[in-house]
């Protein structure tokens, strides 16, 4: 089954993020190759819902960590190999004869750019396979590696002793072949062998996209969560912050049946939707075995994720925007109806509408969440007077908060998750330190004067 | 002083804006040449504070509406005439026949197009002049409506001794000779005195589109009163963009200058208060209304806060930019003017207790100042029970009525306050619990 989320969660936790700006695949997407690049963004599209998997994948890659493994191809030979094997056209097939005298003329006054193409391609692909075999044998088939498990990577070693490959080993890139050689080379590669060698290169591209994660988790001091069997619905945080600020404070976060859902309340500035933001994306990472910005983390795995934090109200009239939350909790409602486990985020529920239908709605989804206790479920909101009803009615709620201090009048934020319900009232505050009624009571009595 | 209406206002009203859907200004925009929409614009940037101006300009309005005309003439003609008037002439005969001469040598020379197109635009100008002199004609024979001076100034000009000729030359070919004399007289000597002509003819334009606006939507004029009466009166105010929208009375005087509307979500409150905003503004231009009735105390401005934008970039939440707003508007209302104050739904963005308590004081400081005229929503039906006691507020309502499982509004304000929600329903009403129900 698939690990389903949409474009909505991908954007309030800036996977892709806009044009020009940092984005969540921006801190990983540095692979040396083109094509690791676009192995890495389709690991963004799909991350993994099978918790075997996504401990293979963050055991490779953290081994890869360990032994502080580099690269060891040059990026330039792909560039060459690449548009070599993309050529499938038959009539630039080098023949073993003797070009004529014309062709050789031709080919004084006019260099020819296939015939450069197909020789450059042919020894970059000698120069690959030998380092492949390098890495092969030096690293990943070394003792303790997990690749010696991997059947693709055996695989690969497989091929590497076969045809055509094997006779690529025992040439040497940077020496002359005869035409007849070059002509019986491009006749395997580029078309007898080439689903082989496009194998062999796919394998490189993905190695590339593990060492470039390892090396990012190395720089970042990033973990690699362990996934739990899906049955234990549970997951345990420790130490997670925003991977995109600097200085963020790390909170610690406990999810289990009995506290699966975690009511968030706190004043605006306090922090609430960088906490979400946070968690969200650790959950996101974690679900492709990629590292994570935290201490330690444990997670059952999801069958999807779902964040609502930025709904976008581009419709301007404020029943919209309430019936655009009211719709996207119909999607959430569906899912779970269907029995998927998922991760809900939710930030201000209900902001827009009035008070007192935000406060029932609040206390209505809410208790409706609580009775999936098998998905996990973060709810911030204004109104916290929706969480005393809810302490009542569910024991599965946990209820933190994000605290303000009040220095004076200035409020001091600590961004350090604490159990309850704030009772933190800075609307009239806000309203006072702005001074409205006085100025209202001192316009009055000027002009009763 | 001219009338207030901030960025905001005029954003939560649809005031202005040629090429915005539904806004005022294009209901309005049905003129005819583009001089016209200039003024149309002019008149709706800048209402007016002095009662005396306002229904001078509502009673030329309704003079015209008794009349049931139509602008004769296309943008077209009067562009290219405006053009050719405001362009420069020789300023001496000579000059203008050297020019000229110039011109038309060119023309038989090198097949120059100046030469035609200034016979052409002079022919053009003496036709519309003779045009413009037969149209006014039939605004006196009656010397007691609003626009008498106007169009009297209008006949004088073009009665001018001078201008004599036009008549004559209505079809005829120009000499050169001729052809500069005119030239000079028109764009030189007269120029002044046409610019008037052809500025008469925009305000023309303008009030018989407006006023025939006002006949085919059944929009009426609103008395203006000077600002000590403190009062505002309609017996049946509707919002003016909307086809069939409902009427309802409204009033408001010293003594009683706030209500507090309370109804669902659908009921028609921000329609209302919308309906309200617009009429007051309309009634400020001297424009016709979407009312019967409507007598006003001419007001010094207007501020709504119906859609705040929260500004995030600025780290703003919803609710503190609401705040913001109020604190906005209660610098002004202090101030000592007289204003007319429409809130929409005021804090959103934060919880019960604060949203019970900012909207009980603040509307309670606001509903001090006879002077302004508010409406204030709210779904906050505690703070009304506080409120009722105030002899000063009004407490109005749009009803829902349930029909099975369906709401129906009626859109009709009723005295009382309204604890209708409707949250909960849409979300019943999406199936929503169900689903979470099901296992």
């Amino acid at each position: 089954m698939l690990f389903t989320t949409d474009k909505q969660t991908q954007e309030d936790l800036n996977i892709y993020g806009k044009q020009g700006t940092d984005s969540i695949l921006s801190l990983f997407n540095r692979t040396s190759t083109l094509n690791g690049a676009r192995i890495l963004e389709e690991m963004f599209n799909y991350p993994l819902s099978d918790a075997e998997a996504i401990n293979k994948r963050s055991g490779v890659i953290s081994y890869l960590k360990t032994i502080q493994a580099v690269f060891p191809f040059s990026s330039e030979l792909f560039d060459q190999a690449e548009p070599y094997l993309a050529n499938t056209d038959e009539r630039t097939k080098l023949s073993a004869e003797r070009p004529s005298l014309e062709k050789k003329i031709t080919s004084l006054v006019a260099n020819d750019a296939d015939y450069k193409l197909i020789v450059n391609g042919i020894s970059a692909l000698i120069e690959i396979a030998s380092v492949l075999k390098g890495l092969l044998n030096n690293t990943l088939l070394k003792e303790g590696s997990p690749f010696k498990n991997d059947p693709e990577t055996l695989n690969i070693s497989g091929l590497l002793k076969a045809e055509p490959i094997s006779l690529l080993l025992q040439e040497n890139s940077k020496s002359r072949f005869s035409r007849e050689k070059q002509a019986h080379f491009d006749m395997l590669l580029r078309f007898r062998h080439r689903e082989t060698i496009q194998r062999v290169l796919k394998y490189i591209y993905q190695f590339d996209v593990y060492i470039t994660v390892a090396k990012v988790a190395t720089e970042r001091n990033f973990i690699f969560p362990k996934a739990l069997p899906r049955e234990q619905h549970t997951i345990r945080v420790d130490s997670f912050y925003h991977p995109q600020l600097k200085n963020a404070v790390p909170n610690t976060l406990v999810i289990t049946p009995d506290s699966n859902v975690v009511f968030l309340t706190g004043a605006n500035m306090a922090g609430k939707s960088t906490f979400m933001k946070s968690l969200g994306i650790a959950m996101y990472l974690a679900h492709m075995g990629f590292p994570v910005a935290a201490k330690k983390m444990e997670f059952s795995v999801l069958d999807g994720i779902y964040t609502t934090i930025n709904l976008p109200d581009n419709l301007g009239i404020g029943a919209s925007h309430f019936y655009a939350e009211v719709l996207r909790i119909k999607k959430m409602a569906k899912e779970l109806s269907t029995g998927k486990n998922i991760f809900v985020i939710f930030d201000e529920l209900f902001r827009g509408t009035n008070v007192k239908d935000a406060y029932e709605a609040t206390i209505a989804v809410t208790t409706g969440f609580a009775k999936k206790r098998n998905s996990m479920f973060i709810i911030s909101t204004h109104i916290i007077e929706a969480g005393e009803v809810l302490k009542e009615r569910c024991a599965n709620i946990s209820f933190k908060y994000l605290p303000t201090r009040m220095n004076g009048t200035n409020p001091v934020y600590t961004y350090t998750l604490e159990t309850g319900i704030t009772d933190d009232r800075h609307g009239m505050i806000i309203i006072n330190n702005e001074g409205i009624l006085e100025l209202l009571k001192k316009g009055k009595e000027v002009s009763s004067i | 002083m001219s009338f207030i209406a901030d960025k905001q206002t005029l954003e939560d009203l649809n005031l202005l804006g040629k090429f915005k859907q539904h806004s005022i200004f294009s209901l309005f925009n049905k003129v005819n040449t583009s001089g016209a929409e200039k003024l149309l614009n002019e008149m709706f940037q800048n209402p007016l504070t002095e009662p005396g101006a306002i229904n001078k300009r509502s009673a030329i309005l309704k003079y015209f509406q008794s009349k049931q005309l139509s602008f004769p003439f296309a943008n077209e003609q009067f562009s290219m005439v405006d053009n050719y008037l405001s362009g420069s002439g020789g300023r001496h005969y000579l000059t203008a026949l050297i020019v000229l001469g110039k011109k038309k040598l060119l023309g038989t020379i090198v097949r120059d197009e100046e030469y035609k197109k200034t016979q052409s635009s002079l022919q053009q100008t003496i036709a519309l002049l003779n045009q413009c002199k037969t149209f006014i004609s039939q605004f006196l024979n009656d010397d007691d409506h609003p626009f008498y001076n106007e169009v009297l100034a209008v006949k004088n000009i073009l009665d001018d001794p001078k201008l004599e000729w036009l008549a004559i030359e209505q079809n005829n070919q120009l000499s050169l000779t001729k052809m500069a004399r005119y030239d000079n007289l028109l764009r030189h000597k007269m120029q002044a005195a046409l610019t008037i002509v052809i500025d008469t003819f925009y305000l023309l334009d303008l009030y018989i589109s407006v006023a025939n606006l006002a006949q085919a939507k059944d929009f009426n004029f609103a008395q203006a009163r000077p600002k000590e009466d403190n009062l505002f009166t309609a017996t049946a105010l509707r919002h003016p963009g909307i086809g069939k929208a409902v009427a309802n009375p409204v009033s408001f005087h010293q003594h009683s200058n706030m209500i507090f509307l309370t109804g669902a979500n659908m009921a028609g409150k921000s329609t209302f208060m919308k309906a309200f905003g617009i009429n007051v503004y309309l009634a400020h231009m001297g424009f016709p209304v979407a009312a019967k009735g409507m007598e006003f105390s001419v007001k010094d401005g207007i501020y709504t806060s119906i859609n705040v934008p929260d500004n995030l970039n600025m780290g703003y939440s919803h609710f503190y930019a609401e705040v913001l707003r109020v604190k906005n508007v209660a610098e002004e209302v202090s101030s000592g003017r007289s204003l007319v104050i429409i809130f929409d739904e005021l804090f959103k963005g934060t919880n019960v207790k604060d949203a019970y308590d900012a909207t009980l004081a603040v509307t309670a400081a606001f509903s001090e100042y006879a002077n302004c005229l508010f409406i204030i929503s709210t779904h906050i039906i505690e703070a009304g029970e506080v409120l009722k006691e105030r002899n000063n507020i009004q407490m109005l309502y749009l009803p829902t009525i349930m029909n099975g499982n369906i709401p129906q509004y009626t859109y009709k304000l009723q005295p009382g306050i309204s604890s209708d929600r409707h949250g909960m329903m849409i979300i019943e009403n999406e199936g929503i619990l169900e689903l979470l129900d099901t296992n």
